[in-house]
Parts: structure tokens; C-alpha cells; sequence
């Protein structure tokens, strides 16, 4: 052998795969965001995105006026409400989606996707027609001659079409959890003498719990971020932070719209770390 | 047909030592076995004559040139991996196809040379199904006859037989066997599987830690192992701890507790060291009366296990030890019974502590 | 059956109803022949469709969805394919670091992305006159989605077949073209597939960015659905639904859709 080709150096063609991505997050997430630290500092004005000098008045409003206080704390009322009714919906659908061997397995699977496949728009459509005043179901229990329900323009139709939207996302994390459980344990509890809620109680749900875990998290950090199914079902009679926030964006107070969103977002990930800290588990395998 | 040699192969990664000082030279049409635990460096050795790991230092020569620096596709290798490795959306004959179309050979040639192998490997008129479609067997051997086809110099196998069951894993062993003699390709075969190095290869490199303990042929490695990680690996063994007391004729003496026992030893020994014996169970012969000329020591029958051709005993020994012997299930020793153990000094091996 | 047993899989099957109970009423709306819903239906009719595809508004949003879909789908394989390859075979100290920040248009709240996007626009003169912003912003939300789906698919692609490939001869450019390319396609078509329905249906990154007079089909159905009920908007909803399994049949029928993650 003649010569000893040079080995082929891997950092110029790594650092061309990654530059793209790099460039785009780069430009279109890290700028913006920290862009919009900035404008949470700076003086609102009516008349231009904001007026000279900066100021932490922004974030003082929010966090000591009792409007804002209260609206944080229906958000994260209100997702904390979401994501229960969709764990304890979403736990005997995973279970038997996890464990059940019909043929019909990769249907429901996709039953359970499908949803997902379908825009937020059109699902709280759906519910619209469903609750609204004059809606199906009023329609129904008027033809039953029974009164009819306030279902929708309140949190009862709020909540119920965002457990909609987001089941999904609890389904598929628990499904996983709960498949990777070996059905021979559920067998040896039995042959112990558990019952078969002594043997969900004991065994299968403390075995699930990273995937309650993920899917939990999921839920709630999306469920604090939601905006088109509080508008189009609350429409302008629930008032959540991000219906707020975007209405302050009508009304061209930036500044104090930036400060609120940044404030809702961190309640979001101070409520997740917390959890996260207290139930002691990692959050590795989330996202 | 080429001859592989190796010169102080060494790989770090990081600070990790992978392997160190690996010396060999294997023949033109030579099967060499890597035998070892996992983790013994044997897969990386392998990997380094592919081309996949470049050695931290020494040498690697095909037929006397220098490949060391060269990428694998430059090595002219035929490497069968653990899972196969086959292409899924390619179908056999495409697989088979791969290796030559990179060598521009022409389509013609091409067929007859895919044809020629497929017979090899007792696979005639599957090529045109896709691996997923074969059984784990077929697919080793499509595995085996794309590194083939391309009448590589040197045929490398990483475990080839570790997932298949053990009936068909025993049918391959002589099939594999079988196709290289009669190809006549020098071959290196990864092995776990003591008892798969010794009815393939010519010889066997045993490893421990990233480095060589012995190189031999099974013979070598089962009846005189260098040293004691060997004689513990490879089949069952028995060690006494003693002091060399000397040489008598071609014999050497080791005082242990037991008493004098002779041996046969691959190194120099001075009078008054520390040294290991060791002796395989079938090697141990039993008997009920005191025999002639030969040493014994006396022993209690603790257990006996029948394993159908053999009997496996376990005999209490004087000073506290336990013998494992194997004898023929004809002659029987009831537990509790006092026998007569002899250990003959043409079976007895004294082995080093750690690799020379 | 026992009680309990009939009762958890009842408790399944209302899990089931209530999933594709939404999506079913819009469609059958859509067919409805009165202008509201009744109970029982009115007759079938297949005016609302009619009206839907005479409406040059309608029109007008479907397809610039059509083509933010299609364009943002192209752009974010393009970026997210590289970026997936960079990940599983060359990043090394800063790996996860890198997953973060390439997954972040996903983790961060898109309400958010879409307010930080419209504030910067507005800061450097791009504003929202032209569509421009809107079409960046839908490229990076899709981003994630290939990147998650190349990722699964490269490390289900064991790399002992590409060394395979290369002891026999190939180079790695080689083996790029002829070997991890073939078999990390499903997941690249996947991975755009998952692209072209987020874009498709987004409403939250649209709402803010989409430029004056122009909108996208599911921005035009929020905003029927906020000031007047009209039932075009279920034909314009049912239509968006069958583009979308359209695409999710094509995909299965190209590739299959066994890599499929959300």
C-alpha cells in the first residue's frame, strides 16, 4: 500500500448537517424570544409597540393586581381540572389499548391518533354544535321536554372540549408505560392473592406512574398554553391568561402582554419542576 | 488466500484500554478462532482488521502490506456481523449483487457469480426474496454468501452463529467449516462459545482483558493452557496450589496440601516457587483399592450426579478441598463411599497466574 | 361477564365515542340540508359544499393553506433530516442540548412563539404586510416533527448494516446514497406527513403572523365560527378532514405508517 488516505475529519460535514436547524431556531426561537425578555421590560404605549426607557412595571401589575392574580390562577385551575378528567378518562383506554390482543388493536390505535389528525378548529366546531344553547343536546332535552343547560360560553364547555383535544396526548404515554409492564407480574400478584384492584392499586399503577408522569405534564403544559378552544367555547365569557395576553395584543399594550405571556409561561414550568421535584422521578423520556 | 499478520495491535478508547500487544500470524487458508468473555477485546481486534476501529498502534498486514491506515471499503473484506447485517430493502440477489456492483464488475458476470454462491450455500432460487421473507438460517447464509461473492482475501465472522437456536447452531458450525476448506480462504471467527472455537478453527487466540493469553490449537488450549483464566474457560478444571519441589524426568513436582503430585509444565521453574496445577475431572481416575505404582490419595464420595454417558462426583478430600471428577456411568461410586483418587502426571498442567 | 369486567369495557368504549363524537357531528352537519343542526336531521344536501367551493374567500384560504403546507413540509425536511443525522451520528458532548433546541419550537407554548414572532417582525419591518413571516413561522413549528421521525428511524437502522455495506467496497458517500438513505425514508416521509397536517391545521402561529387580507382555511373557519354560525364552515371543515386522511392514506400506501409517532 502506497499511501495512508487521511482519515475523513467529521466536524466540517457535522457542524453542515446541524447548521440549518441551528440557523432557523436560531433566527426564528432564541431571537424572538429573547426579543420578547426585552419588551417585557420596556413602557407600554397605546400608539407605538413602546415607549423610551424601561421598566419592571410590567411585571409588577401583573403579579399584584388582583385581575391578573385572579386569571393566573383560573388558568392553572383550569388546566389542573383538564388534565385529571383526562387521566382518569384516558387510564382504562391506554389499559386496554396496552393489553388487549383483538385484531381490532390497530384500529382503536388509530381511533385514538385520528383526533390528532384533525385541527383544534374543527374539533371545538364539533363541540359547538354539540353545546351550544340552541346546540344538539339542548335540542334533545328540550324534545324531552327537560330544561335546557348552559354547556357552552362557560368552563363547563371549555373543559370539556380541551379534555377532548388533548386525550390523546395521555393515552399514548400511558399506553407505553403501561405495555411495558410484564403481564406475568399482574399474573404473580394474583397467584398472591391480590385482588384485581389490589393488583391495579399495587402493582400496575405504581408502574405506570412515568407514564402518568409524561402524560400529565404534557397535558398540563398544553392545556395552559391553549387559545383557540377557550376562545371559540369560552368565546369572550372564560377568560384564561393567553385570551388575555392576545387581547392586549388587539389593544397594543406589547410590553405588558409580553410580561404576561412570559408569566404564564413559567407558571407552566415552575408547576412542572415542582411536581417533577416532589414526586421525585427524573423527567427523562418527556418529550 | 492471503496470510494475515499482526504486530503489537494496541486500541485505546479514551483512557480505556480495548486491547493491548495483540501478536499474530495467521497461514493462507488458516481458521483462527478469537475466544474470550464478553468485553475480552476480542470483537474489537476483529474490527481493527476491518478497517471499522483504527488502532491506536501496530501494524495490520495483508499478505506482508501495510492496510493499517486503509478504510474498510479498501480492505477487500468479506465480514459476516451477529444480526446478519443484511440490507432489508434490497432483496437477496440485490444483497449478493452490492459487493460486486462496487467493484464495477459486469452484469453478466454479475449473475453467474450470484448463482455460483447461492449454490454454495444450498439457496438456489431464493434470490429474489427479501431478508424479512427468510428463516433466521437462510438468513445467516445469505449473510455468509454476500461476503463471498466478491472472493474477499480474508473472510471476518463476528459471532455469525449467536441467534440461532442450537440444533441449526451445531448444523453451521460444520457447514461453515465445511465451505472454507473447500474455498480455502483464510478466515477470523469471534467467538464466545468454547466449545465453537474448538470443532471450527485451526487454531484459537484466547483473550482475557485486551490481551492474548494463549494462541494454539485446541489440543494446546484444553489439555496445556497457559494459564489458569484459561484452563477455567475452557472445559471444567480442578487447581492445586502448591510449591515446585523439582523436576523428575520429564515431570515436574508440586508439594500441595494433598501431598506430592507430578505434572507437566510450558515454562522454567526454580525449586521453592509458588505454582499452580490443574487437571480436568475425566482426567482423575477413581478406584475402590489402592492401585499399583501410582500416586492416590484418599477421598470420600460427597456427591454423585448421573449425566448419562458420564457419572459427575464431587470427592471430600483430606485436607478440606472438594475434586470434581468425571467418570465413565459404568463404574459407580455411592456417595459416602472412601475411594482412591489418582491424578496422572501426563494429564496434570501447571498453568501461570496472568498471561506471560 | 362480571359487572366489573362490563363496566371497565364500557368505560373503554365511551372513551372511544367521546373521541369521535366531534369530529362526526361536523361531518354530518356539513350534509345537513337546514342551516342548523336538528335533531333529527333535516335531510340530506350537499349545498353547504356548493356554497363552500363558490366562495372565492374560502377558496382563496384553501389554497394558501394548500401552499404554506406544501412549502413549509419541503423546508422543515430539509432542515430537520440533516438535523436528525447530525444528532445520532456526530454530536457528542452537547447532544442533548442540541435535541433541546432543535425540539424547542415544540416544548415552548406556540401561543408564545407565535406573540415573541410577531413583536420581532414588527421590530425589524417585516410586520405582517406580506406573508413572508407566515410562512417562517410555520417552517419552524414543523421542524420537530421531522427531526423526531428521521431520529426514530436512524436509530432503528442498526450500523452494522452500513458497515456491512462499507466491507464491501462502498464508500460512505456510497452508503449514504444506496444504504441509509433507502431505509431512512419512511421516517423522512413521515416525518413530512406530520409536517404538512401541523401546518395544515395551525391556527394559533396563523392567527397572529398571517398577513393583512390573507388567511388560511382554518383561520377563516375561526373566524366564521367566532362571529356568525354558518354551516359552509362544516363543509370547509370536512374537506380539511379528507385532505387530511388523504394525505395519511397516501403516506400508509408509499411507506406505511408502523413508524408512527406523535
Amino acid at each position: 500500500m502506497s499511501e495512508r488516505p487521511a482519515r475523513p475529519t467529521k466536524l466540517p460535514l457535522g457542524l453542515l448537517l446541524a447548521l440549518p436547524v441551528l440557523v432557523t431556531v436560531g433566527a426564528l426561537i432564541v431571537v424572538p424570544y429573547v426579543n420578547i425578555v426585552i419588551m417585557s421590560f420596556r413602557t407600554p404605549s397605546t400608539t407605538r409597540p413602546y415607549a423610551p426607557g424601561f421598566t419592571i412595571d410590567n411585571y409588577a401589575r401583573a403579579l399584584t393586581d388582583s385581575f391578573y392574580l385572579e386569571l393566573l390562577g383560573d388558568t392553572v385551575r383550569l388546566a389542573v381540572m383538564i388534565t385529571a378528567l383526562c387521566l382518569v378518562i384516558a387510564y382504562p383506554a391506554a389499559y386496554h389499548l396496552a393489553r388487549t390482543t383483538s385484531r381490532w388493536r390497530g384500529v382503536l390505535y388509530a381511533l385514538v391518533l385520528s383526533p390528532l389528525l384533525v385541527g383544534v378548529v374543527i374539533r371545538s366546531f364539533g363541540w359547538i354544535i354539540l353545546l351550544a344553547n340552541n346546540g344538539l343536546i339542548n335540542q334533545m332535552l328540550r324534545a324531552l321536554e327537560l330544561p335546557a343547560l348552559p354547556l357552552m360560553y362557560n368552563e363547563f364547555g371549555v373543559v370539556l372540549a380541551l379534555v377532548h383535544v388533548f386525550l390523546p396526548f395521555m393515552v399514548l404515554p400511558l399506553m407505553g408505560a403501561i405495555q411495558g409492564i410484564d403481564p406475568r407480574l399482574e399474573e404473580a400478584a394474583r397467584s398472591l392473592g391480590a385482588s384485581r384492584t389490589k393488583v391495579f392499586r399495587r402493582v400496575v399503577l405504581p408502574l405506570s406512574m412515568p407514564g402518568v408522569q409524561s402524560g400529565c405534564i404534557l397535558v398540563f403544559v398544553l392545556s395552559c398554553g391553549a387559545y383557540v378552544t377557550p376562545a371559540l367555547l369560552g368565546a369572550g365569557r372564560v377568560h384564561t391568561l393567553t385570551t388575555e395576553v392576545v387581547t392586549m395584543l388587539d389593544q397594543f399594550l406589547w410590553p405588558r402582554g409580553a410580561a404576561l405571556a412570559l408569566i404564564l409561561a413559567s407558571a407552566g414550568l415552575i408547576a412542572v419542576w415542582l411536581w417533577a421535584h416532589f414526586s421525585g422521578r427524573t423527567m427523562r423520556g418527556l418529550a | 488466500m492471503t496470510r494475515l499478520s499482526i504486530e503489537a495491535l494496541e486500541k485505546r478508547f479514551d483512557a480505556v484500554r480495548a486491547i493491548a500487544g495483540i501478536d499474530m500470524e495467521v497461514a493462507q487458508g488458516e481458521f483462527v478462532a478469537l475466544l474470550g468473555p464478553s468485553g475480552c477485546g476480542k470483537t474489537t481486534t476483529l474490527r481493527c482488521i476491518a478497517g471499522f476501529e483504527s488502532p491506536s498502534a501496530g501494524t495490520i498486514c495483508f499478505d506482508g502490506d501495510d492496510v493499517t491506515g486503509l478504510p474498510p471499503e479498501k480492505r477487500d473484506i468479506g465480514m459476516v456481523f451477529q444480526n446478519y447485517a443484511l440490507f432489508p430493502h434490497m432483496t437477496v440477489n440485490g444483497n449478493l449483487a452490492f459487493g460486486l456492483e462496487m467493484r464495477d464488475i459486469a452484469a453478466g458476470e454479475v449473475q453467474r457469480r450470484i448463482a455460483e454462491v447461492l449454490g454454495l450455500v444450498q439457496l438456489d432460487g431464493l434470490g429474489e426474496r427479501y431478508p424479512r421473507q427468510l428463516s433466521g438460517g437462510q438468513q445467516q447464509r445469505v449473510a455468509l454468501a454476500r461476503a463471498l461473492v466478491i472472493h474477499p482475501k480474508l473472510l471476518l465472522l463476528d459471532e455469525p452463529l449467536a441467534n440461532l437456536d442450537a440444533k441449526l447452531r451445531d448444523e453451521m458450525r460444520f457447514f461453515i467449516r465445511g465451505l472454507q476448506k473447500r474455498i480455502g480462504i483464510t478466515a477470523i471467527y469471534v467467538t464466545h462459545d468454547q466449545a465453537e472455537a474448538m470443532v471450527m478453527s485451526d487454531r484459537i487466540v484466547v483473550m482475557f482483558d485486551g490481551i492474548i493469553h494463549q494462541l494454539g490449537t485446541a489440543e494446546d488450549v484444553y489439555d496445556r493452557p497457559a494459564t489458569r483464566a484459561v484452563a477455567s474457560f475452557i472445559g471444567l478444571s480442578n487447581f492445586f496450589e502448591g510449591t515446585f519441589s523439582g523436576q523428575v524426568g520429564v515431570h515436574y513436582g508440586l508439594d500441595t496440601a494433598l501431598g506430592r503430585i507430578g505434572c507437566g509444565a510450558g515454562f522454567a521453574l526454580t525449586p521453592g516457587q509458588k505454582a499452580t496445577a490443574m487437571i480436568r475431572p475425566e482426567a482423575i481416575g477413581l478406584a475402590s483399592a489402592v492401585p499399583n505404582g501410582a500416586a492416590a490419595f484418599q477421598g470420600t464420595v460427597a456427591e454423585r450426579y448421573f449425566l448419562g454417558n458420564l457419572a459427575d462426583y464431587r470427592i471430600k478430600m483430606a485436607d478440606g478441598s472438594v475434586l470434581q471428577v468425571q467418570q465413565p456411568a459404568t463404574a459407580s461410586f455411592a456417595p459416602g463411599a472412601v475411594v482412591h483418587v489418582i491424578l496422572p502426571a501426563d494429564r496434570a498442567w501447571l498453568v501461570r497466574e496472568r498471561a506471560p | 361477564m362480571k359487572p366489573g369486567r362490563a363496566a371497565y369495557l364500557t368505560s373503554v368504549a365511551a372513551v372511544y365515542v367521546f373521541l369521535m363524537l366531534p369530529i362526526s357531528i361536523v361531518v354530518i352537519a356539513s350534509f345537513n340540508s337546514g342551516k342548523y343542526l336538528r335533531f333529527p336531521p333535516e335531510g340530506f344536501s350537499l349545498r353547504w359544499y356548493a356554497q363552500f367551493f363558490a366562495s372565492q374567500p374560502f377558496m382563496d384560504a384553501l389554497e394558501l393553506s394548500l401552499v404554506l403546507a406544501a412549502v413549509s413540509t419541503l423546508a422543515a425536511t430539509l432542515i430537520g433530516t440533516p438535523a436528525a443525522l447530525y444528532y445520532v451520528r456526530h454530536a457528542k458532548n452537547w447532544r442533548e442540548t442540541f435535541r433541546l433546541y432543535t425540539l424547542a419550537p415544540l416544548l415552548l407554548p406556540e401561543i408564545l412563539t407565535s406573540i415573541a414572532l410577531l413583536f420581532l417582525y414588527y421590530q425589524i419591518g417585516l410586520g405582517t404586510k406580506t406573508v413572508a413571516g407566515l410562512y417562517f413561522g410555520h417552517i419552524v413549528i414543523c421542524v420537530p416533527f421531522v427531526f423526531l421521525q428521521v431520529t426514530a428511524s436512524l436509530y432503528n437502522l442498526s450500523p452494522a448494516v452500513e458497515e456491512a455495506a462499507r466491507s464491501l467496497g462502498a464508500s460512505p458517500a456510497t452508503v449514504f446514497r444506496r444504504i441509509t438513505l433507502p431505509l431512512i425514508k419512511p421516517g423522512i416521509i413521515n416525518g413530512a406527513l406530520f409536517a404538512f397536517i401541523i401546518s395544515f391545521d395551525n391556527v394559533t402561529i396563523s392567527l397572529l403572523l398571517k398577513g393583512v387580507g390573507t388567511t388560511t382555511l382554518p383561520m377563516q373557519v375561526f373566524d366564521y365560527l367566532r362571529w356568525d354560525f354558518d354551516p359552509t364552515t362544516a363543509a370547509a371543515s370536512t374537506v380539511s378532514i379528507l385532505m387530511t386522511l388523504g394525505a395519511v392514506l397516501a403516506v400508509d400506501r408509499l411507506v406505511g405508517l408502523r413508524a408512527m409517532r406523535y
